[in-house]
């Protein structure tokens, strides 16, 4: 946890584990940020992590910028945000595709 | 559970049973762990091909699995032939001594027990040898109560039970445990209870003249879709942080209908088993490495749910990953 900030308040997510070192930390928060980045792509919304301030930076399409903790309260904002769930299964997210 | 086969010599079977994800194989790893089952043979089916709980229970020296289909329907040939094999391997061992005296089968968690205890008594062979001595069933304090008002087998599993495990019961709130307790105790009046955490016994509340939930009828209404496994292999340009993200897009959006996800996964901090049940994710574990033919089941992962499309599950996922598919 941050001494100055008090960040992250919990344990690390689920999501988080699986890097042994610092760089390893570092390298998956910026692959996470371009996968989130993909995702969201026609949502409206964007997301940023510039691997320097803790948590993801989620924006919408007016500027407006949150820091959320980790990939839960990540879905759960862009739920609020957009007014509907982002679900990767749905028809809308799939589009044309077809996957053998 | 006595440790000596019944009057007639014929083994024991302890059927451990219980839904997705409600500690089946957490109980049989304690057991195992606490050399209470040392002396017996351990199957475990798995209704997905990958198994997975194998790698938990390494424990046992006499483990057997049977993938890829429930020993209650599409796998209960193969789990007779296992037990067959097991009289036949007994039946030419001495019996002062060594002998095979007791199986346990830890049944998938979609897996009815009564079929299979049907399919053992109807048996010729088997019926003289194997006696199903206990049916243990494993019910989750967390997410039972959710399960028993919408799954019809989960209530058979229930219903059949000799002895319930409520399990994770320091994860509930209290009332809910005794709520809980007291539906588990009309569904099953006979069955004796016990309370677990982490496969070890746990004092129960007391929940006497407590009224137990009148469960809503099920069959009224469409039917909920059938629940599926789906393996995943995770291709190369799948890492673990894809996966990561798209799984929790995934538990967020649909956990109603994602049951259980399980698998191990290569990352660069080693092999992380991971398992979730609905919308709970368990810190993964780190394994062991394992070379040669075991390791082949790594970066295959078992999706375990209703309401989608098998084939949506990996076009989702890669369209995470980025990889480009034919339009």
């Amino acid at each position: 946890m941050c001494s100055s900030c008090g960040f992250p308040a919990a344990a690390g997510h689920w999501t988080e584990t699986g890097a042994v070192d610092a760089g390893g930390r570092l390298r998956a928060r910026y692959r996470r940020s371009a996968v989130l980045k993909r995702v969201l792509a026609g949502t409206g919304l964007a997301a940023h992590d510039g691997g320097i301030i803790p948590g993801i930076q989620l924006s919408t399409a007016s500027g407006s910028t949150m820091i959320v903790t980790d990939l839960e309260e990540f879905w759960r904002e862009a739920e609020r945000l957009m007014g509907r769930p982002l679900d990767p299964l749905s028809p809308d997210f799939l589009g044309g595709r077809t996957c053998g | 559970m006595t440790d000596a086969a019944d009057g007639e010599g014929r083994m024991r079977l302890t059927v451990v049973g219980g839904f997705l994800g409600s500690g089946k194989t957490t109980w049989l790893r304690h057991q195992l762990h606490a050399g209470y089952l040392r002396d017996a043979y351990v199957i475990v089916n798995e209704a997905a091909e990958t198994p997975v709980d194998d790698a938990l229970l390494g424990q046992s020296a006499d483990l057997e699995v049977l993938a890829g289909g429930c020993a209650c329907c599409d796998g209960l040939s193969g789990l007779l032939s296992a037990l067959r094999r097991l009289c036949d391997r007994r039946s030419q061992s001495r019996s002062d001594g060594g002998r095979l005296e007791r199986i346990v089968l830890e049944t998938s968690g979609l897996a009815d027990p009564a079929p299979i205890v049907q399919a053992i008594r109807a048996d010729p062979l088997l019926v003289h040898h194997i006696v199903v001595s206990e049916i243990i069933v494993a019910v989750d304090a967390l997410n039972a109560a959710a399960h028993l008002r919408t799954e019809a087998l989960g209530r058979r599993q229930v219903e059949i039970a000799d002895r319930l495990l409520l399990t994770k019961v320091d994860a509930a709130p209290r009332e809910d445990v005794v709520q809980l307790m007291a539906t588990l105790a009309r569904l099953n009046p006979g069955a004796d209870l016990s309370g677990t955490i982490l496969g070890s016994l746990a004092d129960l509340p007391d929940a006497t003249g407590v009224e137990g939930e009148v469960l809503p009828m099920l069959g009224d209404g469409p039917a909920p879709a059938p629940i599926f496994p789906t393996r995943l292999k995770l291709d190369d340009e799948i890492d673990w942080t894809v996966f990561a993200v798209w799984l929790s897009a995934l538990l967020h959006a649909r956990g109603d209908d994602v049951l259980r996800v399980k698998g191990v996964i290569r990352t660069p901090a080693g092999r992380l088993l991971l398992q979730s049940v609905r919308r709970i994710v368990q810190s993964p574990e780190i394994l062991p490495s394992r070379d040669g033919d075991e390791a082949l089941d790594d970066d295959m992962i078992v999706v375990i749910g209703r309401g989608y499309r098998a084939e949506d599950l990996s076009c989702s996922l890669k369209a995470f990953a980025g990889v480009r598919t034919e339009d």
